[in-house]
């Protein structure tokens, strides 16, 4: 019987959205390959995930300040017994761990997949290559096979009517070769870039940092759920911190609306947004290589622009 | 101090890749070679290392016979030596990549080797974290600042709550981002230099792939945007146009 394991993320006893879109991948896969499916968790998050999947282990790491991925590897390869996938979301601390829990187990890894099929009773996963001008269907082999799926690819899971209790791993402490502490960042009431169903991004049109007023104040009329981005140029200047530069070298994004300002749509950059539901560009030249990938354009000058559009969202046009 | 990058050769990202007939491999032919930029990267933050510790950097790339261009290249960087692990094609599975890669790296003597956070064709990501496991030396990834002092190292990798600061001994492994640093343009005399080092070149011992590209497709590009200028009543237009055309706000 086909047998998925999913590593759960969390922050603190919440399942992260990330997970909820793998679990779906998991429940629908093993049932198309008429197998089960169940879900490895912090102890903090046992009660979140016996809501959601049909068998769920634990292990505890409450001695430990910040695991980080040699430590969290260590401890999923301890546990990860007889099965056929593991899947985790492909956060860079997922990419990081299945990294490691692959070479660890011997085991083929696809990262950042953004769909699958069942073909002649196999799985098939579909990927990104080319930053996005190619797709591939990949076969991994082997008993064993890890992949990470892209947030944002998926819908998540829904709450399921039963409960199981979670069943507690025994699990030892690795002794590790890095120290690895967190700085966290200042919290923010808004979502990261990759989980924001609403991205605005602002480029080198907008001159200067002292000028990204204009762009909150149309993520304000937004909502909750949108979050700022921009260009690498803005991140190399220090007009924005690197955690939201967007492209090939930077985050991709997936989210249902991205609003592009005064982004020339290099390759590099559009590399990072193409799977966004749907682009929204305004750029004053109408030459811009950004027009070419977007749903909607307004050519135009951002500083007119971007105010209009949050006068107009407000007004409930 | 004798640091090794591991360099991959990749198509250039303006590139517009095309497919064999039967949809099992990008053509080849016509495409634009460069050093992943990563990677790039890496070279740089491994000269400057040298230029201030003393020792030598390596240069290692796996690959059929036109890799030995990104080696010329990443010696015109500043690299001290080249080795060509031939095979006949690019492999498609990071884990035989990284099999081969720590197979050499064991039979040599390095206190440091960079690699790139993720190849950009491939965006296998993973290598660098194979080849801790392999190796049994610590691995920091995605690491945009460095600070390496004679048994060890300091490395920022940030992640989605932050940034993860990792302190560890040498030998280890560090994957680069390549927002760590542009690299420096080949000077002249770089260039011509580099073309007087010799590239060595040994067979690369590669493992069964795992992994397989099962077919391959062109994503369809996306349609026609409607593109407006700017005058009253445009933004308004807009919005509805999100709202009730795209249903996405
Ligand atoms: C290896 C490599 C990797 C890279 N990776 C990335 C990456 O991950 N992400 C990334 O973003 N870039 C990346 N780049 C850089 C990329 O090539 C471009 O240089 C960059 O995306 C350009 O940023 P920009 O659009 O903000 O600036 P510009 O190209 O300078 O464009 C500014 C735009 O603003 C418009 N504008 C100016 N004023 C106004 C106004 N008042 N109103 C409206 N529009 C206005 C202009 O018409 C122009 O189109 C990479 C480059 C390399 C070589
Ligand atoms: N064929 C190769 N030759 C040398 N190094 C490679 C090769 N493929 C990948 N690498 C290294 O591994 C890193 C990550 O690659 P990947 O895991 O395939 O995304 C790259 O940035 C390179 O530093």
């Amino acid at each position: 019987m086909f047998k998925v394991l999913v590593i759960a993320e969390s922050s603190g006893s919440r399942l992260t959205i990330s997970t909820l879109e793998v679990c779906r991948v998991a429940s629908e896969l093993s049932m198309l390959l008429g197998g089960h499916w169940e879900m490895l968790v912090d102890h903090q998050t046992e009660e979140a995930a016996g809501a959601i999947a049909p068998r769920v282990s634990s292990f505890d790491l409450r001695e430990i300040a910040y695991p980080g991925p040699e430590m969290l590897s260590d401890i999923v390869a301890q546990v990860t017994k007889a099965v056929n996938l593991v899947i985790m979301p492909a956060t860079s601390t997922g990419k990081d761990v299945m990294g490691r829990l692959a070479q660890k187990l011997d085991a083929p890894l696809a990262q950042d997949c953004m769909g699958f099929e069942v073909v002649a009773g196999r799985p098939v996963f579909k990927r990104a290559l080319y930053g996005g001008k190619v797709t591939a269907n990949v076969e991994l082999s082997g008993k064993l096979t890890l992949v990470s799926f892209r947030p944002r690819a998926h819908a998540p899971i829904q709450q399921s009517d039963e409960f199981v209790k979670a069943n507690p791993c025994m699990v030892s402490i690795p002794e590790l070769m890095t120290a690895v502490k967190l700085q966290p960042k200042a919290s923010s009431e808004r979502p990261d870039v990759t989980e924001a169903s609403i991205v605005v991004s602002g480029g080198r049109g907008l001159q200067g940092p002292e000028n990204w007023y204009v762009l909150e104040d149309l993520l304000d009329a937004l909502g909750p759920n949108a979050a700022l981005a921009c260009s690498r140029p803005v991140s190399d200047e220090n007009w924005r911190p690197h955690s939201e530069h967007v492209g090939q070298t930077g985050r991709a994004v997936a989210p249902d609306l991205y609003i592009a300002a005064g982004i020339s749509g290099a390759t590099q950059h559009v590399a990072g947004i193409v799977r966004s539901k749907c682009i929204l560009a305004i750029n004053k030249d109408p030459a811009a290589p950004i027009f070419k990938v977007a749903d909607y354009g307004i050519v135009g000058d951002l500083f007119e622009v971007v105010p209009a559009l949050a006068a107009a969202i407000r007004r409930g046009a | 101090m004798n640091i090794a990058v591991c360099i991959k050769q990749t198509a250039d990202t303006e590139s517009r890749p095309t497919l064999s007939a039967d949809r099992s491999r990008v053509e080849e032919e016509g495409l634009v070679w460069i050093i992943n930029p990563h990677d790039e990267s890496a070279i740089e933050v491994a000269v400057r290392l040298r230029d201030e510790r003393g020792g030598t950097v390596t240069l290692l790339a796996l690959g059929p016979d036109r890799v030995e261009s990104a080696l010329r290249q990443g010696l015109a960087i500043g690299a001290d030596f080249a080795v060509h692990l031939q095979c006949d094609a690019m492999p498609d599975d990071p884990k035989t990549v990284a099999g081969a890669l720590a197979h050499i790296i064991s039979t040599r003597d390095f206190d440091l080797v960079l690699t790139g956070e993720v190849a950009i064709d491939g965006a296998g990501a993973q290598v660098p974290q194979r080849l801790g496991v392999l190796l049994n030396w610590p691995c920091v990834t995605g690491v945009e600042e460095l600070k390496v002092t004679s048994d060890g190292l300091t490395a920022r990798h940030p992640v989605e709550q932050g940034d993860e600061i990792h302190i560890c001994n040498l030998p280890a492994i560090i994957g680069i981002n390549r927002r760590i640093g542009e690299p420096r343009y080949p000077s002249f005399r770089g260039i011509m230099k580099a073309k007087r080092k010799p590239i060595e070149k040994e067979a690369a011992v590669l493992e069964f792939a795992q992994l397989r590209i099962e077919s391959l497709a062109l994503p369809a590009s996306r349609s026609d945007g409607k593109i407006l200028t700017y005058e009253d009543g445009v933004a308004a237009r807009v919005v509805a146009l999100l709202r009730e055309e795209a249903k996405v706000i």
